[in-house]
């Protein structure tokens, strides 16, 4: 059994990880592991763009405005203050350090037009801003010769005497474990959106540091909060940008008709992402739909305008879906996008357990609250990884480092053994699967009581059922069966905090949409919900919402 | 529809040396390549292995050889395939030691990134401080000079494509230089001539025998053909021109303005002249070629019109 | 309706590779397909000018393709390199702001492009306009039991997007050729390959590795010869031989024809109209083989 040591490790090696390592300071030895490598992150796989006010016009508080009114008063307002307010620098720092955004007129960084902003103030790189600034990041890791272990699968926390001490890790290629011990670990593990059947993440975004924190007893936060992007392929869940409905792409039923009519009569397709979504539902829902979706019809753009403004949409649709949107509408349908809750944390990415800090999507910070508003995913993920950065050079200055037990990997090698000699059972990825599809169904875009009720059952019968899967590959070398077995049992305990989760809160608050509770009701839920890990589910509480300056008021476009 | 699949398998650290195995499966119509493969993963053999991730052609994960052709298993349909090639056989990217099946082991791919500095670099002293008060300014034009090579996902199938890289392992590749040039043709970056000088040697963009194979293999339409050209280019105007490459474009130009086409006899003539090691490695061949009829004269009539070709090629040196 | 096409030779027709030229017009000839030679056409600039001068070679070759644009005619090239440079060329001038910054450069010359004129190579004049099943029946002296080799080159192939012919990893053409003259195609992965011909000054051991790779590979593929539609893969494969030998430290000795060397035998044109003498690699054995005279 092996044990390294690093001052700091940080898990996760998308834009928060990176932007956490980056900002370390000199003299300290951190390292980032992650199970894939770090320009494979998930991170650039978003599409739209990055928010901060940098125009004389724009104010960061219109900023933040926005961000509250969005998250439909959920989002803790002194963390949305700080996120709006260091916005431009951030944003600034990433343009000197080479990301190549969009230039305007007067050559500043372009922005443009987003849902649910009072100001263009969303910065782009054309329409691959995520893989722009990832990119840039992973350059500067490179020029700083930050130390990445590619490819390592995280399988614990070590905690003594509650306090963080390290992890555990599985090196893929020689199937090693290996403890890393560490003064300082920082998650930045992403989200959960493969708890779902129909998501647009990447296969890898199965939240394991939150579940893995969890275990470990630290509380997770929000987590019945799932935003639903309207636009998804039906065959993969591929995402269709906003941008193809923003150059007038409409929705349509299987009468032809143009439902969104009768929603949302002003916004029109263009309504914010839970009403599109929940609008595409009702429709499919009622009958009026093609196959599960409904239709996104370009072909009134014509074909010169389709081929200059959504090339790469033309592409998807081609490849993915079979559909030349030029001549047949593209079925679509709600799809699992982002996870507003996660690992709670503070304004410095500090969770309630010492020694562990976490940023970007695995976080709940809260600064999205129970939506979040399109552009600030990525800040959230540069802000908040280089405060968390800041705030573990503070933490682990004067600190010894650990020296943890040997019994932490001693109970890995025997939780893996199990699994590998076992020579038959359920197969991970059919029983992930069944998950899915009843997280599909009962704790998506519309939820009740009976539904939730049986979804709370069926989850915990699922993670029980996830304890004996059935890997069939037995090589140590890259077993990505074995991995994504582990990744099972992540999503499994996962799925219980957010059925749990929906299941209490008795009302309809953003993207969190009860049918038996209409409406909001800040007199009994303005707060967030807590998760902690007992051995019979997920235990909640819950605590209060940070109000600055911002009073509730109704959410309306 | 059912169909065969023969997916490359091998596990070189436990002693399986690659071998083909055929699987037949039950497929919708409109299926790719990875669904192929996570299907049969989840179904059938839980030890395939392989990378894949995102499902939509930008993480760049699961770049193999499908058919012969290096390429992205999520963004390529199994029906295409077997329509142009009659079967569907998957094999890991080349120029690379397997690590299991279709992964291989990435890092002679990124050590060759990391050898070119891809990063923009700003003399210490002009990094902006904390709190950044402003932005570089920067037209869009330049912008787009710099947008075919800001698409590469780094999926690494122009260097498993890359025909010099069969024989050269000390060859940068397409994907490396590509980020060079990324950044020679960034304004913000303050090593340019640093960068081209570097890449003026063995394995850098002279090298590159301009097969295209990483053009047409790139899923993201990078063209990373094009940006070794543009690092030629920028490197002859930044008068680097002590190499054969440099000299073969220049001397062929002069070639063609004089006599309005190339003259190979007065080429390689050229070239050898101020190398008279090489003079002597050719002069075997030379004489041969002259018994088979095939040494042009050095003196050649120009092509009628050749004005017309001087005019333009002036034009330009203005 | 007989065949007519604006004949652009290239330079490598008109210099190192007569035969290729002779060849082509005896072949062209045997099929009556008339050749309107362009003898005030340029260099296509081989993409070593464009290099450096982009704009420079766009507008040769727009010099280059409006003669066959007054001929009223389509150009043929026998050059694979040619081909690729001039097909990509005019797709950039189909594009008319291109065409119009372009042809500023060409007022006062002997006209402007219009971007009118189509550009196929031999192999697809042969293949698209001529009809395999009438060469087949043009044959005279088929090529049984002849074992060839296609090697394609790179630029009749790719980037697929300029050309719009052969499928670049699965090509047919050359097999359908070689078919139609009575041999059988040889499959072998170096058919789609590069030569290295554009670094063989550069880097001469790199150059001579690829083309050993692709001679051994193709021989032991069981080929009696290869076949290029490109003079300067024919070059490399056939002219530098003896140095991929000495590379490869092994003996070849495998013939290299050009297309209509091929295409003549099988017509029953005779060594010497298509100039087999000159060819560097012994290929007089195997036309008497193939019982020319």
């Amino acid at each position: 059994m092996t044990m390294i040591s690093h001052d700091v490790v940080i898990v996760g090696a998308g834009l928060t990880g990176m932007r956490a390592a980056i900002e370390m300071g000199p003299g300290v030895d951190v390292a980032v592991i992650s199970k894939v490598h770090p320009v494979r992150s998930h991170s650039g796989a978003a599409q739209g763009g990055i928010n901060a006010a940098l125009r004389e016009e724009d104010s960061w508080e219109s900023h933040a405005y926005d961000t509250v009114k969005g998250s439909d008063y959920l989002g803790d307002q002194d963390a949305i203050e700080i996120m709006c307010r260091e916005a431009p620098s951030d944003i600034r720092q990433m343009e000197h350090w080479g990301v190549i955004f969009s230039r305007a007129d007067d050559r500043r960084i372009a922005q443009r037009p987003f849902g649910g902003a009072g100001y263009p103030r969303t910065c782009y790189a054309a329409d691959r801003t995520g893989h722009a600034l990832l990119h840039a990041m992973y350059e500067q890791v490179m020029k700083r010769r930050v130390k990445v272990y590619t490819e390592w699968f995280l399988t614990s926390l070590i905690v003594e005497n509650g306090e963080c001490q390290g992890v555990t890790v599985l090196d893929m290629a020689s199937g090693e474990l290996v403890a890393v011990r560490a003064k300082a670990v920082v998650f930045a593990t992403g989200g959960y959106g493969r708890v779902y059947l129909t998501s647009s993440n990447g296969l890898v975004n199965t939240g394991d540091g939150m579940a893995v924190a969890y275990r470990a007893g630290a509380p997770l936060m929000d987590m019945e909060f799932v935003q639903f992007h309207p636009t998804t392929l039906k065959s993969n869940g591929v995402l269709i940008t906003e941008g193809s409905r923003g150059e007038g792409g409409i929705l349509i039923n299987a009468k032809g008709e143009r439902f969104m009519s009768k929603y949302a009569p002003n916004a029109m397709e263009l309504a914010s992402r839970d009403v599109v979504s929940r609008s595409e539902q009702t429709e499919i829902n009622e009958g009026r739909g093609v196959d599960g979706c409904v239709l996104l019809d370009l072909r009134h753009l014509g074909r010169d305008k389709i081929l200059e403004r959504l090339p790469q949409i033309r592409d998807l649709a081609i490849k993915f879906a079979g559909t030349d949107p030029i001549e047949v509408p593209i079925p679509v349908r709600p799809g699992a996008h982002y996870s507003m809750g996660g690992i709670k944390v503070d304004v410095d990415g500090a969770t309630p357990m010492p020694g562990l800090f976490a940023g970007g999507e695995c976080a709940c910070v809260s600064v999205h609250g129970a939506n979040r508003l399109g552009g600030n995913s990525l800040l959230e993920t540069i802000v908040f990884g280089r405060r968390a950065g800041t705030a573990v050079n503070r933490y682990i200055t004067g600190r010894a480092m650990p020296i943890p037990g040997d019994h932490h990997l001693a109970a890995q090698r025997d939780r893996i053994h199990t699994l590998m000699s076992r020579s038959g059972g359920e197969r991970g990825n059919l029983l992930r699967h069944e998950l899915g599809t009843v997280m599909n169904t009962d704790v998506g875009v519309f939820r009740d009581e009976k539904g939730l009720m049986e979804a709370v059952a069926k989850a915990r019968e699922i993670n029980d059922r996830a304890q004996s899967l059935w890997v069939m590959d037995k090589s140590r070398v890259f077993n990505t069966d074995l991995t994504e077995a582990l990744e099972m049992q992540n999503v499994a305990e996962l799925a219980q905090t957010i059925a749990a989760g929906a299941l209490a809160r008795k009302e309809c608050r953003g993207a969190h949409y009860r049918n038996d509770h209409p409406g909001r009701d800040d007199a009994n839920w303005m707060k967030h919900t807590l998760a902690r890990w007992t051995p019979d589910g997920p235990e909640l509480s819950y605590s209060a919402v940070t109000v600055t300056k911002y009073q509730p008021q109704e959410r309306k476009y | 529809m059912r169909i065969e699949i023969e997916i490359e398998r091998s596990n070189p650290a436990e002693g399986q040396p690659a071998r083909f195995e055929t699987f037949r499966v039950e497929v919708p119509r409109h299926i790719t390549v990875l669904d192929t493969l996570i299907k049969l993963k989840n179904e059938v053999d839980g030890s395939i292995t392989f990378r894949r991730s995102c499902r939509s052609a930008i993480c760049g994960s699961c770049a193999m050889r499908i058919n012969g052709r290096s390429g992205l298993a999520c963004d390529t349909l199994v029906e295409d395939e077997l329509h142009r090639f009659g079967h569907l056989r998957v094999q890991p990217l080349a120029h690379m030691p397997v690590m299991r099946d279709l992964a291989v082991d990435m890092q002679p791919f990124w050590n060759r990134v990391e050898a070119v500095n891809p990063w923009v670099e700003t003399a210490p002293e002009r990094e902006p401080a904390w709190p950044v008060e402003r932005e570089t300014l920067m037209d869009q034009a330049a912008v787009d000079e710099m947008d075919d090579t800001s698409k590469c996902i780094m999926c690494m199938a122009c260097f498993s494509a890359c025909e010099v890289s069969d024989v050269d392992t000390r060859f940068l590749g397409p994907a490396a230089l590509a980020k060079a040039y990324r950044v020679v043709a960034d304004p913000r970056d303050e090593r340019k001539q640093e960068r081209l000088t570097a890449l003026n040697e063995v394995g850098g963009y002279w090298d590159c025998t301009r097969c295209n194979q990483c053009v047409q293999a790139c899923p993201k339409d990078v063209k990373p053909m094009e940006a070794i050209v543009h690092l030629r280019r920028e490197a002859i105007n930044a008068g680097l021109t002590n190499t054969a490459g440099s000299r073969h474009i220049t001397e062929f130009i002069k070639i063609v303005r004089s006599e309005g086409r190339l003259n190979e006899g007065r080429m390689p003539l050229k070239m050898v002249l101020s190398d008279p090691k090489k003079l002597l490695s050719v002069l075997p061949l030379a004489v041969d070629m002259l018994r088979h009829g095939k040494l042009p004269s050095p003196i050649h009539p120009p092509i009628p019109r050749v004005k017309e070709v001087r005019r333009i090629m002036d034009k330009k040196a203005k | 309706m007989k065949l007519k096409y604006a004949y652009y030779t290239g330079c490598a027709a008109k210099g190192v590779c007569p035969e290729l030229d002779q060849a082509t017009q005896a072949v062209a000839r045997a099929l009556d397909i008339e050749l309107i030679e362009l003898t005030a056409a340029s260099c296509c600039g081989a993409g070593v000018i464009g290099e450096l001068e982009y704009d420079t070679q766009l507008a040769m070759n727009a010099r280059n393709l409006a003669m066959a644009e007054q001929l009223g005619l389509n150009m043929m090239t026998i050059c694979g390199t040619c081909q690729g440079v001039i097909s990509r060329a005019n797709v950039a001038l189909q594009h008319t702001a291109t065409r119009d910054r372009i042809n500023q450069g060409l007022i006062g010359n002997g006209g402007i492009y219009k971007g009118t004129t189509g550009v196929l190579h031999l192999l697809w004049v042969l293949v698209k306009e001529f009809g395999l099943a009438r060469l087949e029946q043009a044959v005279t002296h088929p090529l049984t039991g002849l074992r060839v080799g296609p090697f394609y080159g790179c630029y009749i192939l790719r980037p697929s997007e300029y050309l719009g012919f052969d499928d670049p990893y699965n090509p047919r053409s050359l097999e359908g050729v070689i078919r139609a003259l009575g041999a059988e195609p040889v499959d072998y992965s170096g058919r789609t390959k590069c030569c290295g011909f554009p670094i063989v000054l550069e880097n001469e051991s790199n150059a001579m590795k690829m083309v050993g790779a692709h001679l051994l590979e193709a021989k032991g593929n069981g080929a009696d010869c290869l076949v290029t539609p490109c003079p300067l893969c024919h070059m490399n494969l056939d002219l530098y031989q003896g140095k991929a030998e000495q590379e490869m430290h092994r003996k070849i000795g495998l013939p290299i024809l050009h297309l209509p060397q091929l295409v003549g035998l099988a017509l029953g044109l005779g060594p010497e109209a298509l100039g087999l003498r000159r060819n560097m690699v012994d290929a007089m054995q195997l036309a008497a083989d193939v019982g020319a005279t």
